[in-house]
């Protein structure tokens, strides 16, 4: 797509000012929390329009640590869970946090940092070294990139997910200094085959035994090395530090980052992207003036990003239960995840979830659905604490027809015609079913169209 | 020649209904003729099943050298007596558990590389797994599979029936791993339809619901991978409902597995990888008795699956690998059982095969460290499958070249 060289960048990041051609109103709130986050309730859309696009922003951006009540509450849940060391209860415990978190863009964060610096329990097998990178990526999600790295380079669990777990002095492993330079800081082409075997000198001796990160000075290449221009006597801190200086690594996360929030299909050229990049190398690598950036930009509330992403399977089914006050069984929908192609801690490889296009197939748009009902068929499941027929009343909606509209106006980036409203209400309107479950069918039918794939 | 037909009048077809959709006339389309683009111009690629004998398969045992001495010396326990054998030839006999392949052989439609394996050839169940999944050796950089690899050099559109699915409760095997497509693990027939309650009015919803006009691209993907997506629910459907089958599938899981694959691909699915595992073949102690009866579930229900597509049709377009991560030592050990060994058969069964043996009868008397040695290279066995059965140039896939055996017409 040659969208880029029609997008000025100095409009694109440029903060969105609303006017009367694009007035701030409950439809880009809720295009704001689906992207930041994972999506609002009615009542917070009501708050939203209340207050300026900045201000919301703000907010997200300001919850970068998770509040003491709830993460004493979160962690406890997970700690239960570890102890039954299976990492598949691991992801029930994320869905957890997902679906309750009042800082929905860190925990967005983690998972974009999840999929970037990928790493699967089926590998690691030890549900403990999971949690402990879940929660080394939570804590830097929004922070200094810098730290981020330097601390992933020694975590046990991408150690052993990229068979780095011993590194002698005599067989330096590639692996690890491949991939930093690769996947998680430059991108391909912006390194030689010489830099990857010189990098990786610098981690020899870096270690994880019993699960825990040691440095073996035995094994410790202490010798001269050349990486990417610099010569030193580089160690592995240091040598991540070369890597981290390196000018194309702020278009390349701008770029990742750009994609993972504003749009699918938008290829940004260097020149879109150089804004967001400058700002980024010029905070010093912290993460969250670039967010920040995107999420209040002309371009992030455009036509060019309003509607421009598949949802992943995370986004379709938390956004639907977050957007509904629903509460359900956590290792239900983390079990579904997984078949829908999105499993928590068990990301396909080392590239992380490839997103886009590459999320729908004939099996993973069934699963959507499928998952769909079984949530909706499930006991646990409760809306604000009620049946969905309660829910709704408590919500004024009193018919089908306005649950149509509530649905519409809370789960969907796009317009419904009226052809598909007609339909939907014919399809669970004429069975003599009780209300709620006419209501679940039309959740279940809302959740399955085409057009709440689309975020 | 390899067939490399590509779908392309399902797709023509089927953009044509996302196309017809995109303008708005997508409801104007009846559905039975969105059922007959799909049903019609699918099905007709050649697929690639392939049965992994998880643990360590004793070859010996499998394909036996009944008149070699030293298989009876090495074997006091163990060697399969010449009177209880399937005898093959002068030389050579099935166990006595794999009748039903050994009727394959005979109607033309086996074929047995006797011992295949590689260099320096690796005992751990691990390693040895990831060599035969990859084609790499440790110290190579390994990302991806054999059969993730050919998918991945297959030009499929996104949005249609994946490229391969893994049936089972097993971890997925790292062979079916690519760089960008995922591989569903799917358990039943019900992962490939709607499930749950209401769904045939969701069904008949999803099916009359029209395309907007759009121009949002994205959006008319998804419309035309929903209506795949809700006709192969239909297909599978159907197909399941109506499947009738005159051979009897054993009771197994690997049999029922196998069955799910013949209804998935008599529903016109347009997968061309199916991988199905069998686990428990690390048989290091009382081996006879497990032995045999892991070598019938899986003789028994192969040999069901490949008269069952025969007779709907498909068998001419199935081909079966069977392969195991390494054979087992050739001296039994103390606890009546054997060790990790090295080389072992290949199995190829179903359409297309010049079928027969393949190789020389192992030499027992020149071993690598007590084990056979190889005679096949494995990845030839590949090479093989991928350029004469599913139609691609090999080499990019192995990473090498590798002289392809004749083991197609």
């Amino acid at each position: 797509m040659d969208m880029q060289t029609k997008i000025d960048p100095a409009w694109a990041w440029q903060p969105y000012q609303p006017d009367e051609s694009q007035p701030w109103d409950e439809g880009l709130a809720a295009h704001l929390y689906r992207r930041a986050g994972f999506g609002a309730d009615s009542k917070m859309l009501h708050a939203a329009v209340k207050r300026d696009p900045s201000e919301v922003v703000d907010n997200l951006i300001l919850r970068n640590s998770q509040p003491n009540e709830f993460r004493s509450a979160a962690d406890g849940l997970t700690d239960t869970i570890l102890a039954t060391g299976n990492p598949k209860r691991l992801s029930a415990a994320w869905v957890y946090r997902l679906l309750q978190t009042p800082s929905q863009l860190l925990e967005k964060m983690t998972l974009f940092w999840h999929g970037h610096f990928a790493t699967s329990a089926d590998k690691v097998k030890d549900p403990s070294m999971m949690w402990d990178q879940n929660k080394l990526l939570r804590h830097h999600a929004l922070g200094d990139f810098s730290a981020l790295v330097q601390s992933i380079a020694c975590d046990p669990a991408m150690l052993v997910y990229l068979d780095s777990a011993i590194n002698r002095k005599a067989h330096p492993n590639e692996n690890f200094a491949r991939e930093l330079m690769e996947l998680f800081c430059l991108g391909e082409g912006n390194y030689s085959e010489q830099d990857v075997q010189q990098l990786a000198r610098c981690f020899t001796g870096w270690e994880i035994k019993n699960k825990k990160f040691r440095k073996n000075r035995y094994q410790q290449d202490v010798d001269e090395k050349t990486i990417l221009g610099q010569r030193g006597r580089f160690d592995g801190e240091e040598g991540v530090q070369v890597v981290l200086k390196q000018p194309s690594l702020e278009v390349f996360l701008a770029k990742k980052l750009c994609r993972f929030f504003v749009a699918d299909s938008l290829e940004p050229s260097d020149k879109l992207l150089q804004p967001l990049a400058e700002l980024f190398r010029g905070s010093n690598l912290q993460i969250a003036p670039v967010v920040k950036m995107m999420l209040s930009s002309n371009l992030f509330f455009s036509s060019h990003a309003v509607g421009q992403k598949i949802r992943s399977p995370v986004e379709l089914v938390i956004g639907a239960l977050r957007c509904l006050q629903a509460t359900t069984n956590s290792q239900l929908v983390a079990d579904g995840l997984l078949k829908a192609g999105q499993g928590l801690f068990y990301p396909p490889n080392v590239k992380g979830w490839d997103g886009g296009r590459s999320w729908i197939n004939s099996s993973t748009l069934l699963e959507r659905s499928n998952l769909v009902s079984r949530i909706l068929e499930n006991d646990a499941t409760r809306f604000g604490g009620l049946s969905l027929d309660h829910f709704l009343q408590s919500q004024q909606v009193n018919s089908v027809h306005s649950a149509i509209d509530y649905f519409e106006r809370l789960l969907l980036a796009v317009r419904l015609d009226d052809s598909v409203k007609s339909l939907l209400y014919e399809s669970v309107a004429s069975g003599t079913q009780k209300p709620d479950r006419k209501y679940r069918a039309l959740l279940r039918a809302f959740l399955s169209l085409p057009q709440c794939q689309i975020g | 020649m390899p067939i490399v037909i590509n779908n392309s009048r399902r797709r023509f077809l089927q953009s044509s209904i996302g196309g017809a959709a995109a303008i708005g006339i997508g409801s104007a389309i009846p559905d039975c003729f969105a059922d007959a683009a799909v049903f019609e111009g699918s099905g007709k690629d050649r697929i690639l099943v392939v049965v992994q004998l998880t643990g360590g398969n004793d070859g010996l045992n499998t394909i036996i050298p009944y008149a070699d001495e030293n298989y009876r010396n090495a074997r006091p326990e163990l060697a399969i007596s010449a009177s209880d054998m399937i005898r093959h030839d002068a030389d050579t006999g099935f166990h006595p558990s794999m009748t039903a392949l050994y009727d394959r052989l005979q109607a033309g439609q086996l074929t047995v590389i006797r011992s295949a394996g590689y260099e320096q050839p690796n005992r751990s169940h691990f390693e040895a797994m990831d060599i035969w999944h990859t084609c790499r050796r440790k110290s190579e950089q390994r990302t991806d599979g054999w059969l993730g690899r050919f998918i991945e050099s297959q030009k499929l559109s996104p949005g249609g029936d994946v490229p391969a699915i893994h049936l089972g409760r097993d971890q997925q095997p790292f062979a079916l791993t690519s760089q960008s497509i995922p591989v569903p693990t799917l358990t039943s027939l019900k992962d490939f339809q709607l499930q749950g309650r209401g769904r045939e009015s969701l069904q008949l919803l999803m099916k009359r619901t029209p395309a907007s006009p759009s121009e949002n691209e994205l959006l008319s993907f998804v419309q035309s991978s929903t209506a795949s997506a809700i006709q192969a629910s239909d297909r599978v459907g159907e197909a399941a409902k109506g499947y009738r089958s005159s051979i009897a599938y054993p009771e197994s899981d690997l049999a029922e597995k196998l069955r799910t694959i013949a209804q998935l691909i008599d529903a016109g699915l347009t997968t061309r990888v199916y991988y199905v595992q069998l686990d428990g073949f690390d048989t290091h102690a009382e081996q006879l008795l497990t032995h045999s009866i892991l070598l019938r579930d899986w003789s028994n229900a192969v040999g069901a699956f490949v008269q069952d597509l025969d007779v709907h049709g498909h068998g001419e377009r199935v081909c079966v690998l069977t392969f195991s991560e390494f054979g087992r030592r050739v001296k039994e050990n103390a606890s009546a059982g054997t060790d990790h060994g090295a080389a072992g058969p290949m199995f190829l069964c179903g359409g297309g095969l010049k079928a027969g043996m393949v190789g020389e009868r192992p030499d027992l008397t020149n071993l690598l460290e007590g084990d056979l040695k190889h005679e096949h290279d494995f990845r030839r066995v590949y090479a093989s499958v991928l350029q004469s059965w599913l139609g691609v140039n090999p080499d990019p896939i192995l990473g090498d070249e590798f002289e392809t055996l004749p083991l197609f017409v």
